[in-house]
């Protein structure tokens, strides 16, 4: 689909001292609950007939980590794999992916297999990459057994949770454990917190280093 | 379309509460179970489209609280149980004329995969002509065979042995009956009219069900009947070929007792077979039936005798329309169904403080409180009152039932309270669908002229542009969308069952797809949405199932629930006419192209918008490919999209951006306070739209807009029947280069729309209707030469004076603007001050400095600005240019 351009934020002069942002971007098979996954810890709900995203959307938290406040800044993608081609415009600039399979399907944890790969070799090189199998809920129709994602996330250095949207089980944990994980050495320089995370060298990456001209001079 | 007149029908309702699942179970996909009160509501709708003379149409069925169901029948106050002994039927021949009509609507239902399972005299009813209806025929199929209820289906001394043997089994494991047990039923009927008894009536439930099911022994079931009553000798006087039939019909065995179109051949019958009139089918559109088997004319004798009766006895004329048309107005007058079973008492309210347990669990599970389900099922029928119908109507002048469609001006017809109707015609549209006196008329009106589709075409067109009575909605979207031909024969011929690659995405899919509404939801609607969704996709293998197409597939299967055929074709012109090439496996270039047209159209419409979104680097990338690529489908729910579609089809490709920009013009004061993020989040949760507001924006941007400001590469080409360029490929934008339009801000034209007025012939709006409709307040200009176009050329002024378009002004891009990049005065810049607000053409040569230059004024806040495509290189062979004229 329509290919061009960085689903980065390009931020104004951020706010002192202690706010850090992240852009964040859920990657999945789709209807595995990763909009169920994002409104869980955005809002606290959970919609039993969560809509299909198409496209992507977005959505931003706060959390506090000690006496720091991390910002999310969520970009729910569209799980089908014909919306493959979009998927570069949101995780590019990414500084953490969750990338999210439904226990109950043995199809859908292959497909995060290969988005983990995608993000190693495509994302930013210091991306913080989650693994959720999500739906834990349903552990009596279980096709994907914990002890193999936990292998497969150590193997390749991912952070690793069952998850389930349904009944918050983690939910607030997996993106607490990333928000420790990702480095905020670089927060210390105000001017560079709102450049998002680790700051302009990202944006650079992106190609969307000054405003306005962002979506569209990345390929 | 069928048409199937009230007549002296009555509109009965009865009312029963399904089963409730457990709380909070769930089943294995991790979903709440469906509601049965959903799975009923999804399994009733085949029954609307039940129509034989010897069986109750079926109207509507409404949820309540509590998993009830409300369904509403034609109903007449006569059956079978208050005739029985009123004499009627001692007479042979009126018993054997009776069982041939019960006959023929139950074969009727076996035709449609139907068993009555619950036939009694009860449910036989009699209209005034004497003839035999069957009623709540559909309990046994809308509940699952009785599956989604908790009680038993049938009254027991009617039922057949082999279901009462069943009978201590659940629901869910007994076998469906067959419409054998209809004949049971029928036989014992018969059996009683004959004697003159009621049968088993003084034994209590287990003994008569003992007696029933010990016939299972017996060789002549019908004289042990007799016997057992002690009216054996009553037997005699009956016919033996009637008894014959008696004897087939109370047949123990199931396996040897007749089917009950076997026994429509029985001897018996041989004068009611001779005397049967074919039934009438009611009007098909879109199939490949005849519409003229209907043209029958009543002999002229009847139509005298009509005449000279009508002249002393004033007529009924809403007994003449349609059921599904008077109860659609009943319930507009006020009509509640479940305030009708309150009044009659036969749903008891409890105040909330009664209602609340002793002891709830942790799970959740209630306990204390009897279960409010002591009548989960009632025989009763209440009558729906049509009085306050009548007398919201009785104003009405005759000649709203009776449009004339052929006068040239089409007015609204005069009448007492014609005042009140042209004035309702302009109030806002929530109104007029609320509105009993309009929405008669509008109903009535349209459906005229849908019996005339497609030779009344483009009056329906006309009267769409004023508005679509939502009764009428499935038939006249149909019709906008030039379905015709026989679409069920094309739908059948469609494999939907051959497992795909897409399977899974569509099952994943259909779940989560306009939920929220009770008939979407159901089981039955998923079946429908999997196959159409599937016939859509095998049949177009140029294509592939995208997300967002089960969301643009909803309002069609909402609206065609009984034809999935149509369902399927109006979804596939629907998609052929808006969403050409969309659904390619690479789409890249469409949407991009589809995007980079609709950024022209918001920086056109509203350069502020543009110019901050911008800035901020909000791309339509990140929030409209969802708004178009399911036309809005997936972002607004059922009762929006059908007002937008309701004028969405009413324009062509191009419609659609416009209603994009419509929405941002009415989010435009949040956007432009907005950062990246707030904006992104509107988006992303999209605050209420109104829907009225934003269609008359929308037109209101498409008829201010150059025809060729739209144009895309990728748009379905005209096809024959449509109006084509004429020929005139010099002034058309053919083949522009899709890099020419990216990355420029401004919409190219072209020179056509430059030299000829590009509103008011933009094909396939017909002229506006006179007395223009609501819709058509936007007038056009007269003349050509009144447009507001304000032509700047931009070339050096040497070359301007060589020769440009007639009236063109010369600002020149190179002296144009200042260092801090706004416009050096002069006495053009003023002229083009004062135009601001109208359209602008720029124009220069074939580089892109008119491209630059629009551009700039647009970032200084000009709208309508646009460029020449091609430049002036374009216009030279043409003669059209003329030298200007010395500046005074």
């Amino acid at each position: 689909m329509a290919g061009r351009g960085t689903a980065q934020r390009p931020n104004g002069a951020g706010a002192a001292g202690k706010i850090c942002q992240f852009k964040l971007v859920l990657l999945g098979e789709s209807a595995v609950g990763k909009s169920s996954l994002v409104l869980r810890f955005v809002k606290g709900q959970f919609h039993e007939y969560q809509e299909s995203t198409i496209g992507a959307a977005f959505l931003t938290q706060t959390v506090c980590l000690d006496d720091l406040t991390v910002k999310f800044e969520i970009w729910d993608t569209a799980g089908q794999e014909r919306y493959h081609s979009l998927a570069p415009m949101y995780y590019r600039g990414a500084q953490a992916a969750i990338v999210v399979y439904d226990i109950t399907t043995q199809d859908t944890f292959s497909r995060a297999k290969t988005w983990v790969k995608e993000l190693q070799r495509q994302a930013s090189p210091n991306i913080v990459i989650a693994l959720a199998g999500n739906k834990a809920d349903l552990a009596n129709g279980r096709m994907v057994e914990f002890d193999e994602a936990q292998a497969y996330s150590e193997e390749n250095g991912l952070l690793f949770m069952e998850t389930s949207a349904k009944t918050a089980m983690n939910v607030n944990d997996i993106f607490l454990a990333i928000a420790k994980k990702l480095p905020k050495n670089d927060q210390a320089g105000g001017g560079a917190v709102g450049q998002g995370g680790s700051g302009s060298r990202r944006l650079d990456e992106g190609g969307a280093g000054s405003q306005g001209s962002t979506g569209k001079c990345c390929k | 379309m069928e048409f199937f007149p009230l007549g002296n029908a009555e509109l009965g309702i009865r009312t029963f509460l399904t089963s409730v699942h457990a709380n909070d179970q769930c089943g294995s996909d991790g979903l709440p179970l469906t509601p049965n009160s959903i799975k009923v509501f999804g399994r009733f709708q085949q029954l609307k489209d039940i129509t034989h003379p010897n069986l109750c149409r079926y109207v509507d069925i409404a949820r309540g609280k509590h998993e009830r169901l409300i369904v509403v029948q034609e109903h007449y106050k006569t059956s079978l149980a208050t005739e029985a002994n009123s004499g009627i039927y001692s007479c042979i021949s009126t018993v054997i004329r009776l069982a041939y009509q019960i006959l023929q609507g139950i074969d009727h239902l076996n035709r449609q995969g139907l068993v009555h399972r619950c036939l009694s005299p009860k449910a036989i009813l009699i209209d005034g002509v004497g003839c035999a209806k069957l009623t709540n025929f559909g309990l046994y199929t809308m509940t699952d065979y009785g599956t989604s209820v908790d009680f038993p289906i049938g009254s027991p001394s009617y039922l057949a042995p082999e279901v009462l043997a069943s009978g201590r089994l659940p629901a869910t494991l007994q076998l469906l009956s067959s419409p054998k047990t209809d004949v049971w039923s029928l036989g014992v009927i018969l059996l009683e009219l004959l004697l003159g008894i009621e049968l088993w009536s003084k034994l209590n439930m287990a003994s008569m069900l003992k007696q029933v099911i010990c016939l299972l022994q017996s060789h002549e079931p019908v004289q042990d009947i007799a016997h057992s009553h002690g009216v054996l000798e009553k037997l005699k006087n009956v016919p033996s070929s009637l008894l014959d039939l008696l004897t087939k019909c109370l047949t123990v065995k199931a396996n040897s007792r007749p089917y009950p179109s076997d026994l429509l051949q029985h001897p018996v019958f041989a004068e009611e077979q001779l005397a049967k009139v074919p039934s009438i089918n009611g009007l098909h559109l879109f199939t490949g039936k005849l519409r003229c088997r209907k043209l029958e004319l009543p002999p002229v004798n009847d139509l005298l005798a009509e005449g000279e009766e009508a002249e002393d006895m004033p007529t009924d004329y809403l007994a003449e329309r349609g059921m599904d048309e008077v109860y659609y107005l009943w319930s507009l007058a006020g009509g509640d169904l479940e305030n009708e079973l309150s009044k009659r008492g036969m749903i008891k309210k409890k105040p909330p403080i009664f209602m609340q347990p002793n002891v709830v669990l942790q799970n959740g599970e209630p306990f204390g409180q009897e279960a409010h389900r002591s009548n989960t099922l009632d025989e009763t029928v209440v009558c729906l009152s049509l009085d306050t119908l009548k007398d919201r109507l009785k104003e009405v002048h005759p000649s709203i039932y009776f449009p004339l469609l052929e006068e040239l001006k089409p007015v609204l017809p005069m009448s007492p309270s014609m005042s009140d109707l042209s004035a309702t015609a302009t109030l806002p549209l929530i109104i007029r669908e609320k509105d009993i006196e309009y929405q008669l008329h509008r109903v009535v009106l349209f459906k005229r002229l849908l019996e005339g589709y497609p030779y009344k075409r483009s009056q329906i067109w006309r009267e769409a542009r004023v508005d679509i009575p939502p009764l009428v909605r499935p038939y006249v979207w149909a019709t906008l969308l030039d379905i015709e031909g026989d679409v069920r024969a094309c739908y059948d011929a469609i494999d939907k069952r051959t497992a795909t690659a897409t399977d899974r995405q569509i099952e994943v899919d259909i779940p989560r797809c306009h939920q929220y509404n009770e008939l979407l939801s159901s089981p039955e609607s998923h079946g429908k949405f999997k196959r159409v969704l599937k016939a859509w996709v095998i049949s177009h293998p140029q294509y592939v199932y995208w997300q967002g197409l089960d969301s643009l597939c909803a309002s069609f299967i909402y609206l065609n629930f009984n034809d999935e055929a149509l369902a399927y074709a109006c979804m596939t012109n629907f998609i052929n006419k808006y969403l050409h090439k969309f659904f390619m496996k690479d789409n890249a270039a469409v949407i991009q192209e589809y995007l980079a047209v609709f950024s022209h159209m918001i920086a056109f419409h509203d350069p502020d918008v543009s110019n901050h979104l911008d800035t901020i680097g909000f791309i339509p990338e990140l929030y409209a490919i969802p708004w178009f690529l399911t036309m809005y489908a997936h972002v607004f729910p059922l009762h929006k999209i059908f007002h937008l579609w309701d004028t969405l089809l009413l324009g062509d490709s191009s419609l659609p951006l416009f209603i994009g920009v419509a929405i941002l013009k009415q989010l435009r004061t949040n956007l432009l306070s907005f950062g990246f993020n707030e904006c992104i989040l509107v988006f992303s949760d999209l605050p209420e739209i109104d829907m009225e507001k934003c269609v008359q924006a929308s037109i209101h941007f498409f008829r201010s807009t150059p025809k060729s400001a739209t144009f895309r590469q990728h748009a379905r080409p005209k096809t024959k029947g449509e109006k084509s360029g004429e020929g005139r490929a010099l002034y058309t934008k053919d083949a522009l280069p899709l890099a020419d339009s990216e990355g420029e801000r401004c919409a190219p034209v072209s020179a056509r729309d430059l030299f000829e007025p590009w509103c008011g012939s933009r094909p396939p709006r017909p002229p506006p209707a006179d007395p223009p409709p609501a819709r058509s307040t936007i007038q056009h200009p007269a003349r050509p030469g009144a447009l507001p176009v304000l032509v700047i050329d931009v070339r050096l002024s040497e070359d301007y004076l060589r020769g440009t378009v007639p009236g063109a002004v010369n600002i020149p891009f190179a002296s144009a603007f200042s260092p801090d990049g706004g416009l050096v005065s002069s006495s053009a810049v003023s002229q083009l001050y004062a135009h601001r607000g109208r359209l602008v053409v720029v124009v220069g040569n074939r580089g892109n400095h008119a491209a630059q230059f629009a551009g700039e004024l647009v970032a200084i806040g000009f709208s309508k600005v646009c460029v020449l495509h091609n430049g002036l290189d374009a216009l030279k062979s043409t003669g059209l240019m003329s030298v200007p004229r010395p500046e005074i």
